[in-house]
Parts: C-alpha cells; sequence; structure tokens
C-alpha cells in the first residue's frame, strides 16, 4: 500500500494504491498527515488502484472528511471500485462524501 | 474440535484452523486463511472480498482488546458444509463482548459521525449471524455466513 501526494492547481490529489487494510492503515496515517495541514483546500482522492478498504482505512477518509468541514476545504473522492462502493453503502460513506 | 450444534460431521465439507499472536501486522495471514477457505469452498471474489472484510474487522477487535497486558493467541477456526460457512475466533484474553457494542448511526453529518464503531457495523453487515459466548475462560465468537444460495 502507499499514499502519493500531488499539489496542482491550487488543490491537492492523493493516488491510494493497492490494501489499505489494518497495518496499511497506521502507515498511510502518518502519510496523510500533510493532507490535514491543507485541509482548508480542494482534496482528490483518487482511489483508481484502492483495491480494499477496511474500517481503519475508512476512518483516515472520515478523519479528514471532518477537518475539511471545521477548515472549509472540501473531499472528493474518485474512482472506487465496486467492492469499495458496497463497503461505502454499508458504513453510509455515500452520504458523507463528494464521490465521482 | 467441537461442531456447531447445528451442523453434522457427514456435512462437513472443509474444517481449518489458524493461530495467529495478537499482533495486528500479522493480518496478511489471515487474508490468505480465508482466500484460501474460499477458494477451496468455490465461493466468488466479491463474497470473499466481503468475508476478508468481516473477518479483519473481527480478528483486529479481538487482537485489540483481548490481551491489555502483553501477548496472546487468536485461534480462528473454518468449517463449511454446502450451506453454511461458519468463522469461529477464540482468545484467552480478558471478557469482552464485541457484539454489546452498539449500532453506528449512518445517517449522521460528518460533524455528528464518531470516528470509531465501523468495524463490528461491518461484521453485522456482512455476516448473517454474529454470535459471542464466554465459556471456560476463553471468548468464543462465531460468524456465520449462508452460503447455500451462492454457491450452486
Amino acid at each position: 500500500m502507499n499514499l502519493e501526494i500531488k499539489e496542482m492547481n491550487g488543490g491537492y490529489t492523493a493516488i491510494l494504491n493497492g490494501r489499505l487494510d489494518t497495518p496499511a492503515a497506521v502507515k498511510v496515517q502518518q502519510d496523510m498527515a500533510p493532507l490535514l495541514e491543507n485541509a482548508d483546500k480542494e482534496i482528490i482522492l483518487d482511489c483508481t488502484n484502492l483495491e480494499y478498504i477496511s474500517s481503519s482505512g475508512l476512518r483516515l477518509f472520515l478523519t479528514l472528511r471532518k477537518e475539511t468541514a471545521s477548515k472549509g476545504g472540501k473531499v472528493i473522492i474518485e474512482h472506487i471500485n465496486d467492492d469499495i462502493k458496497k463497503v461505502f453503502m454499508m458504513t453510509g460513506f455515500f452520504n458523507l462524501f463528494e464521490i465521482r | 474440535m467441537k461442531l456447531a450444534s447445528h451442523i453434522v460431521q457427514e456435512d462437513v465439507l472443509l474444517q481449518r484452523l489458524l493461530t495467529l499472536p495478537n499482533k495486528i501486522e500479522t493480518i496478511p495471514q489471515l487474508n490468505e486463511f480465508i482466500d484460501g477457505v474460499c477458494e477451496e469452498v468455490g465461493i466468488d471474489m466479491t463474497i470473499t472480498m466481503s468475508l476478508n472484510l468481516a473477518m479483519e474487522e473481527a480478528v483486529v477487535n479481538v487482537m485489540s482488546y483481548a490481551y491489555p497486558n502483553g501477548v496472546g493467541d487468536v485461534h480462528i477456526e473454518a468449517i463449511a458444509t454446502k450451506k453454511i460457512l461458519i468463522f469461529t475466533i477464540t482468545d484467552s484474553g480478558i471478557p469482552f463482548d464485541p457484539t454489546a457494542k452498539e449500532e453506528v448511526d449512518t445517517s449522521l453529518s460528518v460533524e455528528e459521525r464518531p470516528i470509531g464503531g465501523l468495524g463490528i457495523h461491518l461484521v453485522r453487515q456482512i455476516m448473517d449471524c454474529v454470535s459471542y459466548e464466554y465459556v471456560d475462560g476463553k471468548n468464543i465468537l462465531t460468524l456465520e455466513k449462508n452460503i447455500s444460495a451462492i454457491n450452486q
């Protein structure tokens, strides 16, 4: 699992690659720090290559979402696969994020 | 090993056991174990992914709470018949009933949504039956998935 962050057009895009399971979430939590620091901007989570997510990964998404809600930024989740869509349905995450 | 009361030995297609220490880093071994069980029973990729998710959540929960003072083992048993897949997670740690946790309200707004509680919620959503008992100093968490409809 890895997270690559790119700054573009005044916002940020984070590209997620691999399986975001519980052990991976421990590492990604540290890698995500620059996104939390820029929670007043638009942040795109590119999930094209995200294969799997468990609740520890969902918690990271939600933490970022809460931070942007309080600082006036925005989180957009792009290209989640059908399996992850199901996980978003089960947890009500479709109501919390802009998903495209 | 004791079989669940509602299945008989003749119907058992598969019975496997995995023992892990209470270390989160061993979760990939659990994923391999679940993939192997699902492949042998003939369960499709999508259901295999959701079973992996439910089991990861349940086992991580046990690993995180069962042994507050150190190390201990977590035993994961899988039993399958044509109709049902049963996972039993057993530990010898402190009594802890994850099923006693309150249901997450998935309709809450961003500000109101608590960060935690999603793990056991996912377990309940994915599995058909989740039960807990504390017997002879052991926590026993049983997760059942009806596979008769998906496995014909």
